[in-house]
């Protein structure tokens, strides 16, 4: 018992600087999807039947086919086919980005849909093209009201960040595997990859919800109330 | 084109093997994290307050902590206190354990916005406790708790796929073996998805029919 | 020259699916005019205000605002053509992110191009012309329905339209709040604004009007002049809704 103790403690720098790793790689998968999934769900709402028919294509493929599945198919596959040398790192970001891209752009939908519809007809009286209405009124709330399933998004991808081990990115699974398979202090160590993770969620958690609060527009909980 | 149909002959034989142990990994996990699910979320609806703690703290971890770690701890971990486990165990138990605290949040939420007044009526009217839970409490509990859970087995039929990752080789693994022999990763990881997705797909479209099949008005509010 | 007509509209026609909503409406509306839609709900009031500036899009019909034809698939024009035509929603529709000021501002930096300071004057002007400066910083979820219909019509003020059409302004409102909108809507008409509006409010209408246009069924019954529509009318159907009217919400002031 005492050596397990003795190996998290000595292999605990060594595995907080594999939270950098998760952290960076979950925050660059998040902000891609970010975008990605708000050009989705902007054209889910507001595109053309084929604009409408290949999001949902797209939104289907990312959302059925397993993450470990994807990120072989990118990194030994297309990659390596396509002739591009990139790191486990990038790739992991691009791929976790890619599904979490088709997650939240049915946020944003959601939310998109959920405004008034007297917002875009009000915006385009004044002379607003489609673009305009979208980027400064409908935007503008419906992200706002994204940020609780933004949260739960973000928790989700903290764990699936953990399977990019598979790929041999130096995040906090990779590093705990690593010190155990040395020290054979498999359990002690596992417990405390599992602690980290807890401490990730609760801050990003955490952090979201004051952001929720500081950008919430007063009076108004809820499209449609008010 | 005849080396990708001769292929084929090579593949496909894999697929079946790996699917087979899919399915058997699937189902018992399925299955046993319901009743997990549903026995816990009962518990953190109406229990009292240290089962309600024990359970708090059960789903909490096993939804805090990415299911890889929980599948290293089952299979690397617990030889640490001389339990050793194969592979397929640690995966249908890890599978278990997770996907049941899942379960037993959008059970507790079900059966939490069940009006206590209905409960209350059913007794007046001298229902026995059981009669009570089995004709008012459950059928709606049920209904409510319905789309989570459908959502969360279909989850598990694609995290299925990290058995692999314990050694447990199901439908990914044997791709993955078949592939770093041949080095047709692309084809290969593309046809697995597609499998993946059909099963998905075909999953989906049950949960839909058992939905439509329980609907009852007042209950569509899931439906977008 | 106050004789020019600056609106003119043309046989608008819209069907729904299987229901033909307007079946040929024309009108025109010369500077300075205040023009009222009449009649019971269905008969296309909405629909038309709606088409006159293209937010529904008319089937059949032709738009010209002071004399040029309004060529609704350029962008481009319709876009600029929506600057000068001013509509007031019944259900205010402001946007609800921004405070009242920057509700009114927004249209004048995004739409017009104004630079920032510049638009935050004019839209301090505005909200005064109305009444509100006091409650600038306050979003509409923090203002009473009569006040956020007074800051959706600053909102169309600031844009300079040349017409503005209001959509049953009042209809929404607590009856003690109709008052304060009306007032500024009557502000409006003294300075000499070109307005289309449909409403329930007879006693404004039959003081401040100049045609009264009833329809019913997607196309109009009957117009004329106040004194002649509601003391003379013609046709038995407007007769009718009249006197329901009056009776129903009485004068509102």
């Amino acid at each position: 018992m005492p050596e397990g103790v003795v190996a998290v403690i000595t292999a605990f720098p060594y595995l907080v600087q594999g939270s950098l790793v998760t952290v960076a790689v979950v925050l660059g998968a998040m902000v891609s999807g970010l975008v990605l999934g708000v050009l989705l769900a902007v054209g889910q709402v507001y595109g053309q039947l084929w604009v409408r028919l290949l999001v949902r294509v797209y939104v289907w493929f990312f959302r059925g086919v397993p993450l470990l599945v994807l990120l072989f198919l990118f990194y030994f596959g297309l990659f390596s086919v396509l002739d591009i040398n990139l790191s486990a790192f990038t790739v992991a970001i691009i791929v976790l980005g890619l599904i979490s891209a088709a997650y939240q752009s049915q946020i944003f939908r959601g939310a998109i849909l959920s405004l008034p519809d007297g917002q875009f007809k009000a915006a385009r009286a004044l002379g607003m093209s489609d673009l305009k209405a979208i980027s400064f009124v409908i935007l503008p709330q419906a992200l706002r009201f994204s940020i609780p399933g933004w949260s739960n998004e973000y928790s989700i991808v903290l764990k699936d960040s953990a399977v990019v081990f598979a790929l041999g990115v130096a995040e906090i699974m990779a590093r705990t595997h690593f010190v155990a398979t040395r020290t054979y202090q498999y359990l002690p160590l596992y417990l405390a990859a599992g602690f980290l993770y807890l401490v990730l969620t609760f801050v990003g958690v955490k952090a979201l919800r004051m952001l929720e609060d500081k950008v919430r527009i007063p009076g108004y909980s809820r499209p449609g109330v008010g | 084109m005849e080396t990708l149909l001769f292929f084929q002959q090579e593949v496909i034989p894999a697929f079946l093997k790996g699917l087979r142990v899919s399915i058997l990994l699937i189902l018992p996990s399925a299955v046993i994290g319901l009743v997990i699910g549903i026995l816990t979320g009962a518990l953190r609806a109406y229990g009292n307050r240290g089962v309600r703690l024990v359970a708090d703290v059960y789903v909490t971890l096993f939804r805090g902590i990415p299911l890889v770690v929980q599948l290293f701890m089952w299979y690397f971990g617990l030889p640490y206190l001389n339990i050793y486990l194969n592979p397929f165990a640690a995966s249908v138990i890890g599978f278990s354990l997770c996907s049941g605290a899942y379960h037993s949040e959008y059970v507790r939420g079900a059966f939490l916005s069940i009006k206590r007044g209905q409960l209350s009526a059913a007794l007046a009217l001298g229902f026995t406790k059981l009669q009570m839970v089995t004709t008012i409490l459950l059928p709606q509990g049920f209904r409510r708790a319905l789309p989570g859970c459908g959502n969360e087995l279909i989850y598990l039929v694609k995290y299925s796929s990290l058995a692999y990752m314990i050694t447990c080789i199901e439908l990914t693994g044997e791709a993955k073996i078949l592939a770093s022999m041949t080095f047709r990763y692309t084809e290969i990881f593309f046809a697995v998805g597609l499998v993946y997705l059909v099963l998905i797909t075909i999953a989906s479209w049950l949960l839909q029919l058992v939905e439509d099949r329980f609907t009852v008005p007042g209950f569509e509010h899931h439906k977008l | 020259m106050a004789d020019e007509c600056i609106l003119k509209v043309e046989n608008i026609k819209k069907a729904f699916g299987k229901r033909q909503v307007l079946k040929g409406v024309s009108l025109s509306i010369r500077k300075g005019e205040l023009k009222v839609l009449m009649g019971p709900s269905g008969a296309g009031k909405s629909t038309l205000l709606q088409c006159i500036n293209f937010l529904v899009t008319p089937d059949e019909g032709e738009v010209w605002l002071e004399g040029s034809h309004i060529n609704r698939a350029r962008k481009h024009d319709l876009y600029a053509y929506r600057q000068q035509v001013g509509m007031i929603f019944q259900d205010f529709n402001l946007f609800d992110h921004l405070s009242a000021l920057d509700n009114i501002e927004i249209g004048l930096a995004r739409v017009k191009g104004l630079d920032k300071k510049a638009a935050r004057e004019r839209a301090m002007v505005e909200l005064e012309r109305v009444g509100l400066s006091d409650h600038a910083h306050h979003y509409p979820a923090q203002l009473s329905g009569g006040q956020k219909q007074r800051v959706s019509i600053a909102r169309a003020l600031a844009m300079d339209p040349k017409v503005m059409l209001l959509d049953e302004p009042t209809s929404a409102l607590d009856p003690e709040l109709i008052g304060e909108v009306l007032a500024v809507i009557r502000n409006l008409v003294a300075n000499g604004m070109t307005m289309i509006m449909a409403t329930h409010q007879i006693g404004f209408s039959r003081a401040l009007a100049d045609e009264i246009i009833f329809m019913e069924d997607g196309q109009v019954v009957e117009q004329g002049p106040p004194v002649k529509m509601f003391s003379d009318a013609v046709c038995e159907r407007t007769r009718a809704f009249c006197a329901k009217i009056s009776e129903l919400y009485g004068e509102a002031f």
